[in-house]
């Protein structure tokens, strides 16, 4: 029984992480229909800052998070300014976005090889190794101060879309985007803070990752199956729905290991993007797709 | 006579396609109902998109006020006091109905004096009062209706261009939308209507505008509109008013 309650806690530990690395992604889409495969690159960015503040300073990547958000957001202006704002207007905008960041994550993916080598690296502050007990049951504290980070995050995340202007400008947006432009959102100017706040929730969930995960740039194509099937089961666009997905699949990835072996367990996302894609193709928090 | 809107020479079309609009004109009077007609294609709805900023105008001008509007955002548009309601309603379906009557005033910068007003605007739809925290994409089509129409209300603009607030609502809400209407100009609002249903828009109307292949082919009183026998044959498919 403690090896099922050990499990779960595991599982939910790293289902905030994932939640946290699907929740920007799912922003921008919702946003702005992009469909960011470079994503993952940009966590992996995330991560080498963090890795390399602590390396060279010795700074703890915690602290380092939010420098690696504003290096990510801006990063992000840049992007969205240079290439994504041009054609937002257009009829297929979501398409020609899959093809323009899967080129993204490939130029990404060769910049980082190319400065940083293809070795495996991994951010090793003191807790990164440590864990509580309570009773038989261990809890890793990388693990769990990742865990609760990311929560927080999102928790911030969720507030601010529910609570203040211009987070309602946001949701308006991702809902009706020609209401909202009508109703006097500047829907541009929505787009570029929500790519810029989705990638510094990339940038956030790097910094974590870098000491929970070992890393190294073409580890993003491993990621970018298991954040589309977070996506994809919570529903296209739905923050709520990706954490509540994180969590789910994060847990049962966890069993799926326990009980099969770890190959086994990343299978539980591919698994879960086939079935949904098969059974309910909107998600858990997504709208039915209207017939043509 | 004077003019609010002087729409003139507009010639627009959607992205790089043909144009719709071909030289369509019209001047909108303050305070008064316009009813815009014609066949399908004629380019009612185009014609609106076109003012409120959502489709580039090729080639005319828009002028509001003496300001001409060619080239603005709908954002833009809006803040100059001009707001639209589409054919499909344009509500946010997730947020709650008191969200998306705060949205009607995202543009206001002081958050009492917007409170306030939801709160006016409640008082005066008791039905959006009932259903404050009901998501709006789960009301009838008629209270859908009813938010859009008093959700434009919560900024006091000049003009409100409703594009068939009519469509697929049954004969009695069709009444109260009417009346809707009826309360906008009661509060000054200028109302530039597109009705499918050109018989009871007319009669609603006190100018009547008849659009046909992107041009302006006749404007008159609505009720000279309404009677008129060539109008009544081509475009009212020789429905007598009452």
């Amino acid at each position: 029984m403690s090896d099922l309650i050990q499990i779960l806690i595991l599982g939910l530990a790293l289902g905030g992480v994932y939640a946290l690395m699907g929740a920007g992604l799912s922003l921008v889409f919702g946003v702005m229909r992009i469909v960011n495969l470079a994503h993952p690159s940009l966590i992996m960015l995330g991560a080498y800052v963090a890795y390399w503040a602590f390396r060279l300073y010795g700074i703890d990547p915690l602290i380092i998070l939010p420098v690696a958000m504003v290096i990510l957001a801006a990063t992000g202006v840049i992007l969205y300014k240079l290439v994504f704002e041009r054609e937002a207007r257009s009829a297929k905008y979501s398409e020609m976005t899959v093809l323009l960041t899967f080129a993204f994550a490939m130029v990404f993916e060769g910049a980082l090889a190319t400065a940083f080598t293809n070795t495996q690296r991994v951010t090793s502050p003191a807790y990164a190794t440590d864990a509580i007990f309570i009773a038989d049951i261990f809890i890793p504290l990388g693990q769990l101060y990742a865990g609760i980070v990311s929560l927080v995050l999102i928790a911030g995340l969720a507030l601010w879309l529910k609570y203040t202007r211009f987070g309602y400008a946001i949701r308006a947006t991702t809902q009706n985007r020609e209401a909202a432009e009508l109703l006097g959102v500047n829907v541009n100017f929505v787009g570029l803070v929500s790519f810029a706040i989705g990638l510094a929730l990339a940038g956030a969930a790097g910094a974590l990752v870098s000491f929970v995960f070992s890393f190294y740039p073409s580890k993003h194509w491993e990621w970018i199956a298991i954040l589309m099937s977070l996506v994809v089961l919570g529903g296209m666009g739905s923050i709520l729905g990706t954490v509540v997905a994180a969590y789910t699949l994060s847990v049962v990835a966890a069993y799926v290991g326990f009980f099969f072996g770890a190959t086994w367990s990343t299978l539980t996302f591919f698994v879960a993007l086939f079935v949904v894609l098969l059974v309910r193709p909107q998600g858990l928090f997504g709208e039915k797709p209207e017939l043509a | 006579m004077t003019k609010l809107l002087e729409v003139k020479d507009v010639v627009a079309g959607y992205g790089d396609g043909p144009a719709i609009l071909n030289g369509a004109s019209i001047d909108v009077q303050p305070g008064k109902v316009h009813c815009i007609i014609g066949p399908n294609g004629a380019g009612k709805s185009t014609l609106l998109k076109a003012i409120c900023g959502m489709l580039k105008v090729r080639q005319g001008s828009v002028m509001f006020k003496g300001q001409n509007l060619k080239g603005k955002r709908p954002d833009q548009v809006l803040r100059e006091g001009i707001c639209f309601v589409p054919q499909e309603r344009a509500l946010f379906p997730k947020m709650t109905v008191r969200e998306n009557l705060r949205m009607g005033g995202f543009s206001m910068t002081d958050k009492a004096t917007l409170e306030k007003r939801i709160d006016e605007i409640e008082e005066r739809f008791p039905i959006l009062r009932e259903r404050r925290d009901q998501h709006a994409g789960t009301m009838s089509g008629g209270q859908q209706q009813t938010l859009a129409m008093a959700r434009t209300m919560i900024l006091r603009p000049e003009i409100v261009m409703l594009d068939e607030p009519s469509l697929g609502l049954a004969p009695k809400i069709v009444q109260e939308v009417f009346d809707i209407m009826k309360v906008m100009t009661e509060d000054g609002i200028t109302v530039l209507l597109v009705e499918q249903n050109a018989l009871m828009g007319l009669k609603h109307a006190d100018w009547g505008v008849v659009l046909d292949l992107g041009r302006t082919l006749f404007e008159g009183p609505a009720k000279e509109v309404l009677t008129d026998p060539r109008i009544q044959e081509l475009y009212l498919g020789g429905q007598k008013a009452a």
